[in-house]
């Protein structure tokens, strides 16, 4: 394998240096020479976040082989703003542009080439230049406030003070636009996230997956994997040194597959080697023969008399059901003019952090296993860990590196145990970065949902009865699906008075991917249900939708269908100002066409189109300033 | 992820054809590189190891782009973006900026070749329909018996079928030729999930080039993509129009003619509809751009379609 012979000036300096042949722009620049600002979202162009300058233009690292890379000049993150943050760096900073963080370094270097190509880019254009970086935080409008922010200071629009932190009036901060102490460590690349950390004498590691929904595990065969050159170790859930469990309600969970596999996408065997290809072809290595058994892939197929079992401790399949009762709903039903019946379903959602799950684990001077990783619940974590360790709980640290985007999907430990059993087995740090595909295939998804809603209401719309059943799919393993459950059960019918309410919400085991957290945490399926509903019944009973939210709203004084009095209830003031800022037409459903009468107008945005470039005219913007 | 034993970058076509010859049965060609890494992904492909990864992009020839003589002939391996920046091609192929906007996103289309969306061969490749619209060859190369061999096919006949071309083992695809058009107005339009880095579910690339009086087809090229295996030429739709008077009556018609070779396996209805209003919005952009008199055609035409 002959190496590359790589002489390039990166970030003004000159580098020569050998490259392995496979290796991407993107390898070459993180693991090599640790310009860890470019980071891996997607490894497939679709995310933006390795986007570098080669020879002044802006390319995507992650699609470049390095040795395209040979006599080029790179720029990279860590080149601009080295003495001071750049113009756009405190623009983003001011603008309250990153959150995260981990889309930023791409997107700064984005808006920097943009403002390079077109320092007079109006905002659709800053858009289309834009376009090939995602964010998952932002909803991207402060992102494109800041770039604005930083082309009219360039331009000597405004000055330059607008850069800088807005005062509070006496000290006081709510309501004062205030600058994130983390965003100058985002905008300049500094920040290291899990992925970007590196420990001397660092073993790297890889997964191998279940290919299977629901398979009995016949033999694992690992010993030719780990007698590979280069590799240290390969582990099982054989290695699991005590109580083989995990999960936020249930410990339902083994570290890896345990006899049998429930998904696919599930941790099979994992493997601790020199670098990252020798891992990879040694998972190739291990064989295991599969007993295919029969599966469910729906909430119907699981609850059905005699359904293939997951967990032989839920022989129903049911993972959890809670249910609400407030009033008496036959008589509520009897009480009403109108009794409306609906079916609403919502489905999986992935929730795409920038940032796939990493962490790095090692034991430390004193023999604690020390883990770090972007969790959200690191010490439910590091109380799991002891037990599955069989450590006393002050030999396992659980550290929280950055979070590049959880939205509930990095609450759930899905990783951490086989990166502590691999660190105490190797005597040695490891670390493991999925790609994105792993982190889709194997990771918590939002909870898919079945929900029949029937409502009785008088006729002017009162509500008087709820029946409410969700089950919702909460795949191979337990997770946060209880929470999920009890949330959508508590809020679930919505902010509105309902003197008799049956509320019923279930989790299922499916062999599907395992349902977890996601923000809203269930309110959002059930209120999904609810906020339709309302529509549909004020639709047939000639009411404004806004207005039947205001007759059943809850007020101050009100109790929750959980009987929790409310001090305070801002539904009223909320609706208010929702009507106002959407441009509201007052009236029934039925009253308006089929579209709006302000479609085009000032505040409603332009259909998607492209080629400002090509349309726009360059010189008005100029002439303006000029 | 993909993995290499070796990654050659020659410089000059002699040297490619060395290469290619002595890793024969081992090596893939390599331009751009953006279709290829994520082909060998998990979902796709999954880890490949290609013993020899033979670079194409520094062979001088291969970047080359030359308007003259009414013809324009651009290397195969000329990023997408010069399509957009690039005056004088842009002048001589009206359709090409709008499709190289289109085109993936900022980054990629500087990465992505012309050459590499042609030989890829996705169904739902951008870079077709417009050069099946401007009637364009494909220059391919070999080496055989020490001696250089080249061959010009007409696009249509260079690509077979999804993902299949006619580019032997041992050729390297050199150059993309075709008529410079000058004059004609250009069009591109495409619909995905999103507005950057989206497969096109249809595209269509529209020239129309108008008579002195302004008010009459001269000529008329309609090519779609997305839609059936290989992107296709509107002949009868061309036919149709090609000589008429511009009639917003005889536009709605052309729209209407049934287009039997949409075959998409999924949402073909869907298709059809949006191939409908493809052809209206396609050909009313073309022919603005062409310089068409504004009155030619309804206003409530222009305002439901463009």
């Amino acid at each position: 394998m002959p190496d590359l012979r790589i002489d390039a000036i990166i970030n003004g300096r000159k580098v020569s240096r050998t490259a392995k042949p496979w290796q991407r722009l993107i390898d070459f620049l993180r693991e090599d020479l640790h310009l860890t600002g470019t980071k891996e979202g997607c490894g497939a162009g679709e995310c933006g976040t390795c986007s570098v300058f080669v020879d002044g233009v802006l390319v995507k690292s992650c699609l470049m082989p390095v040795a395209k890379a040979q006599g080029a000049r790179i720029d990279t993150v860590e080149s601009l703003g080295r003495n001071e943050l750049s113009v756009l760096q405190k623009a983003f900073h001011k603008a309250g542009a990153s959150q995260c963080g981990y889309c930023i370094p791409g997107m700064v270097m984005a808006a920097t080439s943009a403002l390079r190509a077109n320092p007079f880019a109006d905002r659709e254009e800053i858009k289309e230049r834009l376009g090939g970086n995602v964010c998952r935080c932002t909803g991207y409008q402060k992102i494109v406030d800041a770039v604005e922010l930083a082309r009219d200071v360039v331009n000597g629009r405004i000055s330059a003070t607008a850069l800088e932190e807005e005062e509070t009036a006496d000290g006081r901060f709510i309501g004062a636009n205030v600058r994130r102490l983390d965003a100058p460590s985002k905008v300049s690349g500094a920040l290291k996230y899990a992925g970007d950390m590196v420990m001397a004498n660092m073993l790297h590691v890889q997964v191998l997956r279940s290919p299977h929904a629901h398979a009995r595990i016949v033999s694992l065969d690992i010993s030719e994997a780990a007698a590979m050159d280069g590799v240290e170790a390969v582990i099982t859930s054989e290695d699991v040194p005590g109580v083989d469990g995990f999960g936020v309600f249930v410990h339902d969970q083994p570290v890896m597959a345990r006899g049998k596999v429930r998904y696919v996408g599930e941790a099979v065997a994992a493997v601790a080697a020199e670098d990252v290809v020798t891992a990879r072809r040694a998972l190739a290595k291990i064989k295991v023969v599969y007993e295919p058994l029969p599966a469910v892939f729906s909430v119907e197929e699981a609850l059905r008399p005699g359904a293939p079992v997951l967990h032989d401790y839920a022989p129903d399949n049911v993972t959890k059901h809670i249910p609400v009762r407030v009033g008496d709903v036959a008589r509520g039903f009897a009480e009403s003019d109108l009794i409306v019946e609906q079916v609403y379903e919502t489905q999986a959602v992935e929730h795409a952090y920038l940032e796939p799950e990493a962490g790095l684990a090692h034991v430390d001077a004193d023999g604690v296993v020390t883990i770090q990783s972007p969790s959200q619940n690191i010490t439910h974590h590091r109380h799991m860990l002891a037990r599955i360790l069989a450590l006393p709980i002050n030999k396992v640290r659980m550290i929280m590196s950055p979070v590049g985007g959880g939205f509930g999907g990095k609450e759930d430990m899905i990783y951490q145990g086989m990166l502590a059993i691999l660190a105490i087995k190797t005597r040695r740090p490891v670390r493991l970065v999925f790609t994105r595909e792993e982190s889709i295939a194997s990771t918590a998804k939002r909870h898919p949902s079945k929900t029949t809603l029937k409502m009785g209401l008088t006729l002017d719309g009162r509500i008087r009865a709820v029946e409410f059943n969700m089950v919702c799919d909460g795949g191979a393993y337990g997770l946060s699906t209880e929470g999920v459950m009890r949330k959508a059960a508590i809020l679930g019918a919505g902010p509105y008075n309902i003197p008799n309410l049956k509320m019923d919400t279930y989790g299922i085991y499916t062999n599907n991917t395992p349902s977890g957290a996601f923000r809203s945490f269930g309110a959002l399926q059930a209120q999904f249900a609810t906020e339709s509903h309302l529509d549909i019944c004020a639709e047939r009973l000639g009411i404004d939708p806004f207005e039947i939210r205001r007759i059943n709203a809850m007020r101050p004084g009100s109790k929750t269908h959980t009987k929790q009095p409310l001090k305070s209830a801002s539904l009223l003031a909320a609706l208010k100002a929702v009507a106002q800022a959407s441009g509201w037409e007052k009236g029934p459903p039925t009253s308006r066409g089929e579209a709006r009468r302000d479609l085009g107008g000032p505040g409603n945005r332009p259909s998607c189109t492209l080629g400002s470039r090509i349309d726009g005219a360059p010189g008005q913007a100029r002439d303006e300033v000029a | 992820m993909l993995t290499c034993d070796e990654y050659l970058t020659p410089t000059s076509l002699d040297e490619a054809f060395a290469a290619m010859a002595a890793h024969r049965g081992r090596h893939r060609l390599i331009a751009g590189g953006t279709d290829i890494l994520p082909w060998a992904r998990e979902g796709r492909a999954g880890d490949v190891d290609v013993p020899v990864l033979i670079d194409i992009t520094r062979i001088s020839e291969l970047t080359e782009r030359k308007v003259a003589a009414g013809r324009v002939r651009v290397g195969a391996a000329t990023p997408i973006q010069r399509f957009l920046d690039d005056k004088a091609i842009a002048t001589a192929m009206p359709c090409m900026p709008r499709c190289a906007i289109w085109f993936a996103d900022d980054q990629i289309r500087e990465q992505a070749t012309i050459g590499g969306n042609l030989a890829n061969a996705s169904p739902a490749a951008d870079g077709v329909p417009p050069l099946l619209a401007h009637a364009a060859g494909v220059e391919l190369a070999s080496k055989r018996d020490g001696r250089l061999m080249r061959r010009l096919l007409p696009l249509n006949k260079f690509i077979l079928g999804s993902g299949k071309t006619a580019l032997a083992d041992d050729e390297i695809m050199i150059a993309i030729e075709c008529d410079a058009l000058p004059g004609y107005g250009g069009s591109f339009e495409k619909v995905g999930h999103r507005r950057s880095l989206v497969i096109s579910v249809v595209c269509l690339a529209g020239l129309v080039k108008l008579d002195a009086s302004r008010r009459r087809f001269e000529d008329v090229r309609l090519a779609l993509g997305g839609v059936c295996p290989v992107p296709q030429r509107l002949t009868e739709v061309e036919n149709f129009l090609r000589g008429a008077a511009i009639d917003s009556g005889r536009l709605e018609r052309a729209a209407a003619m049934p287009l039997d070779f949409v075959q998409s396996r999924t949402r073909r209805e869907y298709r059809r509809e949006v191939v409908h209003g493809f052809v209206m919005r396609g050909l009313i952009n073309a022919l603005r751009r062409a310089g068409a008199d504004a009155d030619v055609l309804k206003p409530e035409l222009e305002a439901a379609y463009a």
